[in-house]
């Protein structure tokens, strides 16, 4: 592609991450202002900082844990996800599978739910049938990581078809020639080309595990409960801890832009493959 | 005599003993020691109340006893949906459960709840000594069957109070000009047509002046049930509508032509009263719940208005949250003349009487120890402190406590008028049909917010929605 | 033509978690469809009352204004993500300095959980206090009060899942158009093709899949979304912004009315997959029939 002109570009990025960070940097602003200054005359820029809200809450154990179980639930589920996608997306692509678009098009229907519903099976699923004496799925981050590809996989799917697809057969069809075996051909041919597809995948997969919230709310109560039910705490029929809730909120970006980060090089990296592909 | 004198001097000798050797603690100890490494669970509201369970009470507890308590603590809708699930498919998971005043009657219609006050009579063992139901206040009333046995340990207890601006009140400038306007001292309203003047005289003075200032609160959102709820739970009592204007004796009925009262002239009056209100009160009124009411009041916006006792406490006395501090007044709602006549004389109530009580599930596996914890945190000697850190009141004793006596002054009366005043509040009305019949009827009462419908029309046809849910609900015959 | 043993086995695990998370509990829901079952009504047990809450829903007023609200909803927001998404997708294949930096200032709204991001909103447009209410009146004199007005409650309900959602939208048409192959364009640049041709002829042919795949995604989110407009607006004003997913919430959590939610549900999931399979059938899967055989 062409490259413009670069001032342009900056100038015009600059203008969209302003619009794009506002209510970000508000979320901070409220996170830095006593209670009581948050419903008066609002200004854009800050005078003071009040930090007792970041105070609170870096001391709160209990929300350490529940950022803990985040990260381990949204990780594990995405990378699963991602493999799993991975795997699917390329049988779809590359065997005469007999009804394989409908299966396509089924596993989507499973993310269109609409969640509050079926929450009940859910519940008594986890409580009263995968269950082992003592032990239940109720609670438990396995069953929320199982739980969330519910969702995940689907979009996962969707998301990774087009990559897979696109990646030309001839390649797979001259590497077989050469010998190679199935998992080779997926190990040394298409992953490689579908780098950008499944960064993109993990992060997005990764975003909507870690967001996900009533179904962490009904389904765990003090092992695998979330840093998303966490925040809920913060609004009560007595009013809603809008400080706390924005601190924490700006400390969850920490642990999020550290895995973007590392993962987004990957999207980066996808753009030199059309050189290596001629 | 001998005999009898013998005794008592065993007697003696034994409380002197216990005087000597923590005798009380060991009813805890010994109790808990059959129940060791047990782990009770509940589950409740992150309100204050129920985060000092879990931060203070709770381990405590597990002190003295050696049971391990773990307090799970979310969002409101939460709360209940994860505990009627408990309860309704048997999972047992929890222990104790959060019951807001006005759900016990459902939990009790399903019999969802152990019998406290049977239970500690079937086993007296474990019954802790400094535990006593009497000691409750009224709001504990709230929590019993027909037969006057104890359904939940209260733990939280609130009235909606009118609050209002002492300095505003007092300020000669501000009292001359109300005077010369009205004609009458500057006061806080007895009545509806006081505090309309009132309010109309402070949002103009406001305007007038250019001030951020406006003459009352209206917890009116436009989608939020927190606007449904003040408006029947709050103002249609003063004006002698209770209990929704719902009839239970006679077959349910909502609308006038069944017997009903929803749509009464009472019930329009109220209405267009309080729409007035909500005209003249600040802009973020139509976008109000009680959050923002607290908020509005706390920012120094408003003279004067309706406000839930538990944030009527930091409002007045908190810093970091309010910048009123020192100037607010509490006084009862205004009512119509006869009305306040009618609540003393025990045919009806002012406001509402809000909050939650402890309650043992009957599905849950550790029913001995959770009783032994309710009644730990039903006891007169953990209250206090617990009234400071989290402002409400369960046990009569406490409103004498030192501490609580001190944080009276700083709310400026609000704990004395919650003892002396407290029985003019009720609770929510005994149905076990809140939510249902809200939610059935809380679509049309935003339009009358909106004004896409008259409020004569709008209550005709709420009662006639609440009436039909009741149907499909069986209640209504 | 390798074994096709080898393609089922990589579809099993997805197959088998998808069918016990998935079909599962929609054969309950559909079972208690069929049912009247309020756990806190007269009588609290399941009663098989027929297609009655079926009946029931097709006069139901509110659930189908809840409908029509949210179709709205989701047309405005969806197409102005798609369309916003595509043109940031094309400007981050270009090559400038801190490219890697904005992208990821791009991506930071999604990881905002949606409970805050509608406790944000609200708080930025509380009537005369929050920011944008106040900067509106001071800037351009117009009185933004999402308590009254229904349009603006709307509108910004719609904005607010713009600046949410955009960025998912343009990571993954970003994906597809790194996995382009290249000579397509080199050749339409050689045969002359002005940009536009190119875009038309060339790119927007060659991503309709992964476009399709993205407006399916975020058109069944935006029917589901609950948490991010109940903090905004709760529904309100009135029922202006009650979407879907909000209204079948009130119904099973307030209202506990296990039956008709699930009935409701039902009816939502079938809409919507007819929505969706329309869309896929006129979009891709006739094409992509014609191109293979």
């Amino acid at each position: 592609m062409r490259s413009g002109n670069p001032l342009l570009y900056l100038a015009l990025w600059f203008f969209l991450s302003l619009l794009t960070l506002f209510p970000i940097y508000w979320l901070f602003v409220v996170s830095v202002k006593p209670a009581v200054d948050l419903f008066t005359t609002p200004s854009v820029i800050l005078d003071a900082i009040y930090w007792k809200n970041y105070v609170n809450v870096i001391n709160n154990e209990t929300l350490r844990g529940y950022m803990i179980n985040s990260l381990i639930i949204s990780t594990t589920n995405a990378l699963l996800v991602t493999a799993l996608a991975f795997l699917a997306c390329y049988a779809l692509s590359r065997f005469e599978l007999a009804g394989k678009e409908n299966i396509f098009f089924w596993t989507i229907t499973n993310r269109m739910a609409p969640a509050a519903v079926f929450l009940l099976p859910f519940y008594l699923l986890f409580t009263q049938v995968f269950t082992f004496g003592d032990w239940k799925l109720y609670d438990t981050k396995i069953g929320m990581i199982l739980l969330y590809c519910t969702f995940n996989l689907p979009f996962a799917i969707w998301t990774l078809r087009p990559t897979i697809d696109g990646i030309p057969k001839e390649l797979d069809e001259a590497a077989t020639v050469d010998g190679a075996s199935t998992w080779q051909v997926i190990y040394e041919v298409i992953f490689p080309l579908a780098r950008p597809g499944l960064a993109v995948t993990l992060i997005l997969t990764w975003v909507f595990a870690w967001n996900e919230f009533l179904l962490a709310a009904t389904l765990t109560s003090f092992n695998a409960r979330t840093i998303t039910t966490g925040l809920s705490e913060y609004v009560t029929t007595t009013g809603t801890e809008w400080g706390a809730m924005a601190a924490i909120a700006v400390i969850t970006l920490i642990p999020a832009l550290i895995i973007f980060a590392v993962v987004q090089r990957h999207i980066v990296a996808g753009l030199t493959f059309g050189a290596v592909k001629e | 005599m001998i005999k009898k004198s013998g005794i008592g001097i065993a007697a003696l000798t034994l409380s002197l003993l216990a005087g000597v050797m923590p005798a009380r603690a060991d009813f805890w100890s010994d109790a808990g020691a059959k129940y060791k490494g047990v782990v009770l669970r509940g589950v409740t509201e992150s309100t204050p109340p129920s985060n000092y369970i879990k931060d203070v009470l709770a381990p405590e507890f597990e002190k003295k006893t050696g049971i391990k308590v773990q307090i799970e603590t979310t969002s409101w809708d939460q709360m209940y949906d994860k505990a009627i699930k408990d309860m309704e498919a048997k999972t047992g998971i929890y222990d104790m459960v959060y019951i807001e005043q006005d759900i016990i009657y459902a939990y009790l219609a399903r019999n969802f709840l152990v019998d406290i006050s049977k239970s500690l009579k079937d086993d007296p063992s474990l019954k802790a000594p400094e535990f006593d139901e009497t000691h409750f206040t009224t709001f504990a009333n709230y929590f019993k069957n027909a037969s006057g046995d104890l359904f939940g340990i209260p733990m939280e207890a609130f009235i909606k109070v009118y609050l209002y601006r002492t300095d505003l009140f007092s300020d000669p400038k501000i009292k001359e000009a109300f005077k010369k306007e009205t004609g009458k001292e500057l006061a806080p309203a007895k009545t509806h047509q006081e505090y309309t003047q009132i309010a109309d005289f402070f949002t103009k003075y406001g305007k007038d002046s250019g001030m951020e200032l406006w003459g009352t609160t209206a917890q009116a959102h436009t989608g939020h049930p927190a606007s449904w709820y003040e408006f029947f739970e709050s103002i249609a009592p003063t004006y002698g509508l209770y209990n929704w204007g719902i009839d239970a004796k006679n077959n349910y009925a909502a609308s006038v032509a069944n017997g009903g009262q929803m749509n009464s002239d009472k019930a329009k009056a109220a209405m267009k009263y309080w729409l007035h209100l909500r005209d003249i009160a600040p802009p973020e009124s139509a976008a109000s719940t009680w959050t923002e009411v607290g908020t509005t009041f706390a920012a120094g916006r408003v003279a004067q208005g309706l406000v839930y006792g538990e944030n009527a406490a930091w409002i007045a006395s908190d810093a970091e949250k309010s910048k009123v501090v020192g100037k607010v007044g509490v006084a009862l709602p205004p009512t119509e003349p006869d009305v306040l006549k009618e609540v003393e004389a025990g045919k009806g109530y002012l406001g509402y009487y809000d909050g939650g009580a402890f309650g043992l599930p009957v599905t849950s596996k550790n029913k001995q120890a959770a009783l032994l914890f309710l009644q730990f945190i039903g006891e007169d000697s953990v209250q206090p402190d617990w009234a400071v850190a989290a402002p409400r009141i369960t046990n009569t004793a406490t409103y004498d406590d030192p501490k609580v006596v001190a944080m009276d002054k700083k709310l400026n009366g609000y704990y004395t008028m919650l003892k002396d005043q407290g029985k003019l509040f009720a609770g929510a009305p005994p149905f076990p049909f809140h939510a249902q019949v809200r939610e059935a009827t809380a679509p049309i009462f935003y339009k009358i917010l909106l004004g896409e419908v008259g409020p004569d029309e709008g209550l005709d046809q709420m009662a006639a929605a609440a009436e039909a849910e009741l149907k499909n609900l069986g209640y209504r015959k | 033509m390798r074994s096709n043993t080898v393609g089922w086995l990589m579809l099993a695990p997805t197959i088998a978690i998808l069918g016990i998370f998935g079909i599962i509990p929609f054969i309950y829901v559909l079972y208690v469809s069929f049912h009247q079952w309020n756990p806190f009504g007269a009588s609290p047990d399941m009663i098989y009352n027929g297609a009655n809450n079926f009946r029931r829903l097709v006069f139901d007023a509110e659930f189908l204004t809840s409908i029509a609200f949210t179709m709205k909803f989701a047309f405005f927001a969806v197409i102005s993500e798609v369309a916003l998404g595509y043109l940031l997708a094309q400007l981050f294949m270009k090559e400038f300095p801190g490219r890697g930096f904005f992208r990821t200032i791009h991506t930071l709204p999604l990881i905002v959980a949606p409970i805050v991001v509608g406790s944000v909103w609200r708080l930025m447009t509380t009537p005369s206090i929050g920011i944008i209410p106040y900067l509106l009146k001071s800037w351009f004199g117009y009185d933004l009060n999402i308590g009254r007005d229904a349009t603006a409650a709307f509108a910004l309900t719609v904005i607010m899942d713009i600046w949410h959602w955009t960025p998912l939208v343009t990571l993954t048409l970003l994906a597809a158009l790194l996995a382009l192959p290249k000579e397509p364009f080199e050749q339409a640049q050689i045969d002359g093709a002005n940009r536009r041709q190119i875009f038309w002829h060339v790119t927007l042919p060659m991503i309709r899949p992964a476009i399709l795949a993205t407006v399916f995604i975020r058109l069944m989110d935006a029917l589901r979304t609950v948490d991010e407009v109940w903090m905004l607006t709760s529904g309100g004003p009135g029922a202006a912004t009650r979407y879907v997913g909000l209204h079948i919430w009130k119904i099973v959590f307030p209202k506990t009315d296990y039956g008709y939610g699930a009935a409701i549900s039902v009816i939502v999931l079938y809409l919507t997959l007819v929505m969706c399979w329309l869309l896929y059938v006129a979009l891709v899967a006739r094409r992509e029939r014609k191109r293979t055989f």
